[in-house]
């Protein structure tokens, strides 16, 4: 890896800010800024510095709207505004979906609008954790923070998450590295262990690797469960693990003083998915007889973890919630955005703080290309080729202050450190406006019936 | 009786909700009320008219007197039968998503496939699917531990992932083959499979029995094998030929029983 210079030219310093990338919400930053904008982060990774430090080339800067030759062309913000509370006052199975890279105060706004049109409230959790929440609502939540982990843990498990590719501070801030109250010595006073049928980044590091079969994880977890319980393992190996290994791993386990089980999207979208997790959540049940153990899913998004607290809180259902009756109903494989854009009922699309355009399966996406889609987001991707009607919106804990929740479900408000753009707004300014404008729409229709 | 028939008119590609389209809510009805009826779809009400033209014959003093036969494209019709106490319907159509969910009496003849949930929660009555059935079958809602208790599930084709997950009582028998982790947290019941299971059957089940007479490629580490039994009898049916016993699963105490066919799964004993 080249030598970078450190960066010195820089008019102010904005301390203690927090990321806005993944779920780890490192709140130890420190933003240099220059000509109102950052142009160096000290402390964050290589990801989370990289995302702060925007690529101007790619920032949305006004509205858009496609015109009928299909090109995006620049509008004014009621024109977009308005087509897009049209197109949503109009609607019969309309989704709004993202939320994870925004504020809790947008998604309050959110609620509000979903509720009064009737909408499917979705976030990420639809493609990555979602089965994980299943498992919570079945089996429990066996959960601590991120500093009970620092400060107590010697013996951290990263299960189907390779942490020093996705959350690369992780290991540096929470898991591995630091010494805490009761692990003076640091990764010295701890043992980490790697299960991952792939020899991972993770797991290079880790003390012990176990590359159990892809898709047999049920199966292990269920072996490592019987031999807490006592039984004797009738086969030589279970999901190619030897019976020793397991036998070895679960005393481990057993005789630790306080164990932490970090899980990701290897455990939650293999074959036996929701199960996984249960499988995992009763685990930590299991060894609490002996021990001490909480279980933390890897959450991606900064906020993904917040809009299923959120919605759980206000709702009773933490994703895929759907008003279209008047009332909260949820339903996996039936109000799942992924479900109904493949199923091809949605008529109105709004997306907002995500891609779906980069990360959802194709036949999702063809349908996307077929309706209208409303983006309100900071940056060009692939959902901005699919949209009608695009909204800059601002870079919530850089431009805009906001709320948003770690992976351990700890709230952390995110300060603001330079101003927007001028011709950007807030996106609670914006959802909020939608809502007026789709009251005032709705309003008329039944005034002149 | 009465007899109340549904032909399709034309299809949506938003399903209709037919959660309130049941015997025991329209029996007392006539042609009129059926034309006035405004069907749920997405956020808002349509006439049931514009989608299907509804006759009605004879008259009927109770859910139990109505038959509902429904005909045309039923894939984007949900609900079909949810909550139902008494009654008959028939759909000749492959059907939506929680066809008969918590229905609790009467019966419901689906002539093809069937969407994930079907009988979800189901407490009573009749469920007879002549194709295969998708994930779900006569499962729990979200979060809860009761699943199916009580009625009768026969699918003639093969079932899709958890079966029965949660079984509370009541009996599923699949005429074909059954995906992963069928009967997986079952508590009570019996779940027959007369197909090939490909793993994880019973997983963390408490009680109940599941016979599997087709080939079962991986069982879990919780089992424990018991004896072998020659025509036994299973939740009060008689079985013919040798079955391998086997009780768990062990990690929750459980003392359900999975019964094998001796002769497909000699690579088990």
């Amino acid at each position: 890896m080249a030598y970078e210079e450190p960066i010195r030219d820089y008019d102010r310093i904005v301390e203690n800010c927090t990321c806005a990338f993944c779920g780890c919400n490192c709140d130890d930053l420190t933003y240099l800024v220059k000509n109102e904008h950052v142009v160096g982060v000290r402390h964050a990774c290589r990801l989370g510095a990289s995302k702060i430090m925007e690529d101007m080339d790619q920032r949305l800067l006004v509205p858009l709207i496609r015109n009928e030759a299909g090109e995006l062309v620049e509008t004014d913000w009621d024109t977009a505004l308005d087509k897009a509370a049209e197109l949503i006052a109009n609607s019969v199975r309309p989704v709004f979906y993202g939320w994870s890279e925004t504020s809790i105060e947008t998604m309050k706004q959110g609620i509000k609008l979903g509720e009064y049109v009737g909408a499917v409230l979705d976030n990420q959790a639809t493609i990555c954790h979602g089965p994980s929440l299943q498992a919570v609502q079945n089996s429990g939540y066996p959960v601590n923070t991120l500093g009970e982990v620092k400060n107590r843990a010697d013996m951290i498990v990263y299960t189907g998450s390779n942490a020093m590719n996705s959350h690369p501070r992780h290991l540096a801030r929470y898991a591995a590295f630091p010494r805490g109250y009761f692990r003076k010595k640091g990764r010295f006073d701890r043992t980490i262990v790697t299960m991952d049928p792939r020899y991972t980044d993770t797991a290079k590091m880790s003390d012990i690797w176990v590359g159990f079969n892809p898709n047999g994880d049920y199966e292990f977890y269920t072996a490592l469960r019987a031999v807490l319980r006592g039984k004797k393992l009738k086969e030589d190996k279970v999901s190619g693990i030897p019976r020793e290994t397991i036998e070895e791993l679960a005393e481990a386990m057993k005789t630790t003083e306080y164990g932490c089980l970090f899980f990701g999207l290897g455990l939650t979208h293999s074959l036996a998915k929701q199960r996984n997790i249960d499988a995992g959540i009763r685990l930590i049940q299991d060894l609490n007889k002996y021990s001490k153990w909480n279980l933390i899913p890897m959450r991606g998004h900064f906020n993904v973890n917040g809009f299923n607290i959120f919605m759980s809180f206000e709702m009773g259902f933490p994703y895929g919630v759907d008003f279209s009756r008047g009332y909260p109903r949820y339903m996996n494989g039936e109000t799942n955005t992924i479900d109904l854009l493949t199923r091809e009922e949605v008529d109105v699309f709004m997306v907002i703080a995500a891609d779906p355009g980069a990360h959802f399966p194709g036949g999702a996406n063809r349908h996307l290309a077929n309706i209208p889609v409303i983006q309100i987001d900071i940056h060009w991707g692939p959902s901005t080729e699919l949209a009608d009607v695009v909204l800059p919106g601002s870079f919530v804990g850089v431009e805009v202050a906001g709320t948003s929740y770690r992976m351990d479900g700890v709230p952390i408000y995110m300060k603001k450190a330079i101003d927007k753009p001028e011709t950007c707004r807030d996106d609670e300014w914006i959802v909020r406006e939608l809502y007026e404008r789709v009251q005032k729409i709705k309003g008329e229709k039944i005034a002149s019936k | 009786m009465k007899n109340i028939t549904f032909n399709q008119k034309k299809t949506s590609t938003i399903a209709l909700e037919f959660d309130e389209l049941i015997p025991d809510e329209v029996y007392t009805w006539e042609k009129s009320d059926f034309d006035k009826y405004m069907v749920p779809i997405g956020n808002s009400r349509f006439p049931l008219s514009d989608y299907f033209d509804v006759e009605v014959e004879g008259s009927a003093e109770s859910p139990a007197e109505v038959i509902m036969t429904l005909n045309g494209d039923l894939g984007r019709v949900k609900y079909i039968g949810s909550k139902m106490t008494d009654g008959h319907i028939v759909a000749n159509s492959s059907v939506d998503l929680h066809c008969g969910a918590e229905m609790s009496g009467g019966s419901i003849t689906i002539n093809g496939n069937a969407e994930s949930y079907v009988g979800r929660e189901m407490t009573g009555g009749e469920l007879e699917i002549t194709g295969n059935v998708k994930e779900f079958c006569g499962a729990s809602y979200i979060g809860d531990w009761r699943g199916m208790t009580g009625g009768i599930i026969t699918v003639h084709g093969n079932a899709g992932k958890q079966l029965g997950e949660c079984l509370t009582g009541g009996q599923i028998h699949v005429k074909g083959n059954c995906d992963i982790l069928a009967g997986i947290h079952m508590s009570k019941g019996f779940i027959q499979i007369d197909g090939n299971v490909p793993r994880s059957p019973g997983g963390q089940m408490l009680n109940g029995d599941i016979l599997i007479n087709g080939t079962l490629a991986m069982f879990l580490e919780g089992f424990d094998q018991e004896e072998i039994v020659s025509n036994p009898t299973v939740s009060g049916k008689q079985f013919n030929g040798k079955y391998i016993k086997f009780t768990g699963d062990i990690i929750r105490n459980g003392k359900g029983s999975l019964w094998l066919n001796a002769e497909k799964n000699r690579h088990l004993l």
